[in-house]
C-alpha cells in the first residue's frame, strides 16, 4: 500500500503535452516528497549547463509527504528549478492552500519543462489535466489574475491558483509565484523561470482523497497539538515591550528558548512580533547592514507589532495551521497606494523596507507589501537592492541623472515606493535593479555595498549576530536563505532528543560561537538536515520552532506513512536531500567554494554601535568544519564519494 | 441520500481550514461571521445550498468538532 500519491504530472510546454510518471516507492522512501522529490527529479532531468531561462530548465511544484494527511502545520508548497539568480540550485516555499490541491488532483508534484509559444495556464482536476490559453490574463497582476482565472473556471470545487505577476512576466530575476493574493514562493527567481516558460498560472480543482496509513493516530497527534495551541492566550498591549526583550537578548548569554513560547508569539502577532526584538537585539540589519540600533531611532515605535495588529481585520490561516500568523488588513486611505486591502506584511518585508532603509513610515511599507504581492516580487531581494541603491546614491556612485530624478535618500518613502514600482514593471532606473543587486553593482559599481551571497540577497537576520546563521547562508545550495537554521531556532527545537548525534542546546556565552568549533558544525549539520526533512514533509519553519516535543514530526511521519523509524533515520533523509541539492550545484558548475559573505556581513569593518559592536566572524573556517561534518571536502565543498555512497545516492539516480 | 445538516462546535475548532480544503464542492469557508465569529476567531461556515452531505469534512476534522445530523 502506497501512502503517497505515487505519481507526478509532467507538462511539456514546448510540445503542449501533459503526461504522468510513477514515483518509485524506493525514491519516496529515500527522499519523501517536497524539496526531496524536487531535488531527485531536477538532478536527473536538467542537463548540465542548461540556461535557467531556457527550455531545458524544469520548474517543479511539489506537495509535502504529510500534506493532507490530517497533520497540522503541513501545508507548505515547495517550488524548485535551476535558479536564474545564482546559476545553481533554486527553491522557494510558501504557505496558502496550493500544496494540498496538488495531491487532491492525484499527484505528489507537477513539473514543467520547455517553453510555450503563447501564454498558457495548466488546469487540473480529478479527471482533466490540460493547458489552456492565458493570453487574456497576461499583463494582469497576481491578485487580479488569480481572481479572474478562478471566476472563469466555474468548477464546483473552488480552484487553487498559483500565478505570476508583472515581475514574473518581465522575467525579473527576483520574482516569485503567488497564491491566495499574497502568499509567495519568492526566492531564487522561481517567478522568472515561470515567466520565461510563458506559464501564467496553475489552477487546481481536484478533490481526491489523500492516503494516510493510520488516520486515527495522526488525528490523535493533531488533537493534542491543536488543543494545546487553542488554550494559548497572550496579554494584549505588550508589543511595545518586546524591544526591551530584544535588548536583553542582545546582552544575555545564548539561551535555549522553550519552543511553545515562539508559537504563542506568532499566534498573537504573526512575524511582525520580531520587529522590535530584531532592532534592539542585533538580529535585524539596519541601514544596508552598516548600522546599529542608534541609527534606527523611533523604529521600534513605528513598527510596534501592536500597532500592526490593530490594522488587521481578519487573521489568515494557511492550510492545516491553527496558528494563523498571517492576516489581512484594510488600507483604504493609505497615501502611497490606491489598493484597499493587503495581507499583513511579514517581518522580512517590514525589516527590509523599514530599518534597512531607515524608513520609519509604516504606511509606505504596507503599500510596498501590496505592490510586491501583486507584482509577484521577492521583498527580501527588493529591499536589499533598494538599500544598495540608496547607499550608492549617498556616496555619489549613482547620480540623480541616472535615477531619472529620484531622490534616493535614506528613509525617503516616496522615492522608495516609486523605485519598487519601476523594478516590478522593469522601467526607468528600476529596470537595472530588477535582476538582483549583484548584476546592478556590476553595472554601476559599489560592489562593496551590494549585499548578496552567491548572487542572492540575504534574509533579514544579521550574520554578525549569529555565526551559525552565517554558515547556513554560505553553505546552503540556494545561498543567502535564512530559513535553514539559526542559533535561536536550534535552541528551541530540542533536536538532540530525537537525533543521537545532534548536540544538545545549552546556555553558553556568545563568544564561544565566534571561535570556529566542531560542536557548532554538528549543530549546523543537524539544523540543516532537520530543515530539509521538514521541507520534504511539507512542514513550516514555525512548526520546527515549536520543538520536537510539541510538533512531533517523527511521530507524524510514522503514523501517516505506516513506518516505525527513529529520528536518526529521518535525519538521514534530510541529509540525503541536502547532498542531492549540493550535487546539483556541482553538476551545473556552481562552485560552493566561491560563495562567500560580503565583508560587511562578516563584521569587516565591525559595527560601531549596538550589541554587535566590534563583532567579527571567521565564517570560512566554520564553513570548512560544516562541510567536513557533512562528509564533504572541507576545501571544495564537494560531497565525498563515500558520503554519497553511504546515502545510497548513486543507486537512487539510476533509471 | 437523506438531507443532512453540518454542525460545527466552535469551542474546539482551531481554524486549521482542513475541512475547507477537503470539501469537494467548496461548501465551507473560514469566516468571521460564524456562530462565535469575532476577531480574531475564524471559524468554518457551511453554505447549506452547496453542501451535498458527503461527510468528508466530518472525517477530516482533526479536532472532531464537526458532526452531521439528519435534518
Amino acid at each position: 500500500m502506497k501512502y503517497y500519491m505515487g505519481k507526478i504530472l509532467i507538462v511539456d510546454l514546448t510540445a503542449g503535452t501533459v503526461s504522468s510518471e510513477e514515483v518509485p516507492q524506493h525514491v519516496f522512501d529515500a527522499v519523501l516528497t517536497g524539496k526531496g522529490l524536487a531535488a531527485w527529479y531536477l538532478y536527473k532531468n536538467i542537463p548540465a549547463g542548461a540556461d535557467p531561462l531556457g527550455p531545458d530548465n524544469i520548474l517543479g511544484f511539489v506537495s509535502g509527504a504529510l500534506t493532507g494527511t490530517g497533520a497540522l502545520i503541513c501545508g507548505r508548497l515547495a517550488v524548485a528549478c535551476k535558479s536564474p539568480l545564482t546559476g545553481g540550485w533554486g527553491d522557494a516555499s510558501c504557505g496558502g492552500i496550493f500544496s494540498p490541491a496538488i495531491k487532491q488532483c492525484g499527484y505528489d508534484g507537477i513539473f514543467f519543462k520547455g517553453i510555450s509559444e503563447k501564454p498558457v495556464y495548466l488546469y487540473c482536476d480529478n479527471t482533466t489535466a490540460e493547458l489552456r490559453d492565458a493570453s487574456a490574463y497576461w499583463g494582469m497582476d497576481a491578485v487580479e489574475s488569480e481572481i479572474k482565472i478562478r471566476e472563469d473556471i466555474k468548477s464546483q470545487k473552488r480552484p487553487c491558483v498559483a500565478v505570476i505577476g508583472t515581475a514574473g512576466e518581465n522575467c525579473s530575476l527576483i520574482s516569485g509565484i503567488v497564491n491566495e493574493g499574497g502568499r509567495i514562493a519568492a526566492r531564487s527567481g522561481v517567478g522568472a523561470v515561470m515567466g520565461s516558460k510563458k506559464l501564467k498560472a496553475v489552477a487546481l480543482a481536484g478533490s481526491r482523497p489523500i492516503p494516510c496509513a493510520d488516520h486515527e493516530a495522526v488525528k490523535a497527534l493533531s488533537k493534542e497539538l491543536g488543543t494545546r495551541i487553542n488554550k494559548m492566550k497572550f496579554p494584549s498591549g505588550v508589543g511595545g515591550m518586546l524591544g526591551l526583550g530584544g535588548t536583553a537578548l542582545g546582552i544575555m548569554p545564548s539561551t535555549p528558548l522553550p519552543g511553545p513560547v515562539t508559537s504563542l508569539i506568532f499566534r498573537h502577532w504573526g512575524t511582525p512580533s520580531n520587529m522590535p526584538l530584531a532592532i534592539t537585539s542585533g538580529d535585524g540589519p539596519i541601514k544596508n547592514w552598516s548600522g546599529g540600533p542608534k541609527d534606527a531611532k523611533g523604529m521600534t515605535r513605528a513598527y510596534n507589532p501592536d500597532v500592526i495588529k490593530r490594522m488587521e481585520t481578519v487573521k489568515y490561516h494557511c492550510y492545516s495551521c491553527p496558528l494563523g500568523c498571517g492576516g489581512k488588513m484594510k488600507i483604504k486611505g493609505n497615501p502611497f497606494t490606491d489598493y484597499t486591502e493587503t495581507h499583513k506584511p511579514e517581518y522580512e518585508t517590514i525589516e527590509c523596507f523599514g530599518p534597512l532603509l531607515l524608513n520609519g513610515n509604516l504606511d509606505s511599507v504596507v503599500a510596498i507589501n501590496e505592490m510586491l504581492s501583486r507584482g509577484g516580487m521577492d521583498s527580501i531581494s527588493a529591499g536589499n537592492i533598494v538599500a544598495w541603491a540608496i547607499e550608492c546614491y549617498e556616496k555619489g556612485i549613482i547620480t540623480k541623472e541616472q535615477t531619472g530624478g529620484l531622490e534616493l535618500t535614506w528613509g525617503n518613502a516616496e522615492s522608495i515606493v516609486k523605485l519598487v514600482e519601476q523594478m516590478i514593471n522593469r522601467t526607468g532606473f528600476g529596470a537595472d535593479l530588477t535582476d538582483g543587486v549583484k548584476r546592478a553593482s556590476e553595472k554601476y559599481g559599489g560592489k562593496e555595498y551590494a549585499m548578496h551571497v552567491g548572487g542572492q540577497e540575504p534574509g533579514m537576520h544579521d550574520t554578525r549576530n549569529d555565526p551559525q546563521l552565517a554558515v547556513h547562508m554560505v553553505t546552503e545550495p540556494a545561498p543567502g536563505k535564512h530559513t535553514i537554521g539559526m542559533a535561536i531556532q536550534y535552541g528551541a527545537m530540542s533536536l538532540s532528543d530525537i537525533c543521537s548525534w545532534a548536540p544538545p542546546a545549552r546556555i553558553h556565552g556568545k563568544g564561544r560561537d565566534y571561535i570556529p568549533n566542531e560542536e557548532m558544525a554538528m549543530i549546523s549539520k543537524a539544523n540543516a538536515c532537520y530543515s530539509l526533512l521538514t521541507d520534504s514533509a511539507g512542514g513550516c519553519y514555525y512548526a520546527e520552532m515549536m520543538g520536537v516535543h510539541m510538533w512531533k514530526l517523527v511521530e507524524y511521519l510514522n503514523a501517516a506513512l505506516g513506518w516505525n523509524y527513529d529520528g536518526d533515520h529521518y535525519m538521514e533523509i534530510g541529509e540525503r536531500i541536502q547532498n542531492i541539492r549540493q550535487l546539483f550545484n556541482i553538476k551545473h558548475g556552481f562552485d560552493p567554494a566561491a560563495v562567500v559573505l560580503p565583508e560587511r556581513m562578516k563584521g569587516n569593518p565591525p559595527l560601531s554601535n549596538g550589541p554587535l559592536k566590534g563583532r567579527r566572524l571567521r565564517t570560512e573556517e566554520q564553513v570548512a568544519l560544516h562541510w567536513k561534518a557533512f562528509g564533504w571536502d572541507p576545501v571544495t565543498g564537494v560531497p565525498l564519494k563515500e558520503t554519497v555512497e553511504r546515502l545510497g545516492i548513486p543507486a537512487l539516480m539510476e533509471e | 441520500m437523506a438531507k443532512t445538516k453540518i454542525i460545527i462546535d466552535c469551542k474546539n475548532c482551531i481554524s486549521c481550514s482542513i475541512c475547507v480544503q477537503a470539501c469537494p464542492v467548496s461548501a465551507l469557508e473560514l469566516s468571521l461571521f460564524g456562530k462565535s465569529g469575532k476577531y480574531p476567531n475564524m471559524f468554518p461556515e457551511v453554505m447549506s445550498d452547496k453542501c451535498i452531505g458527503c461527510g468528508i469534512c466530518v472525517k477530516n476534522c482533526p479536532m472532531d468538532c464537526i458532526s452531521q445530523t439528519e435534518e
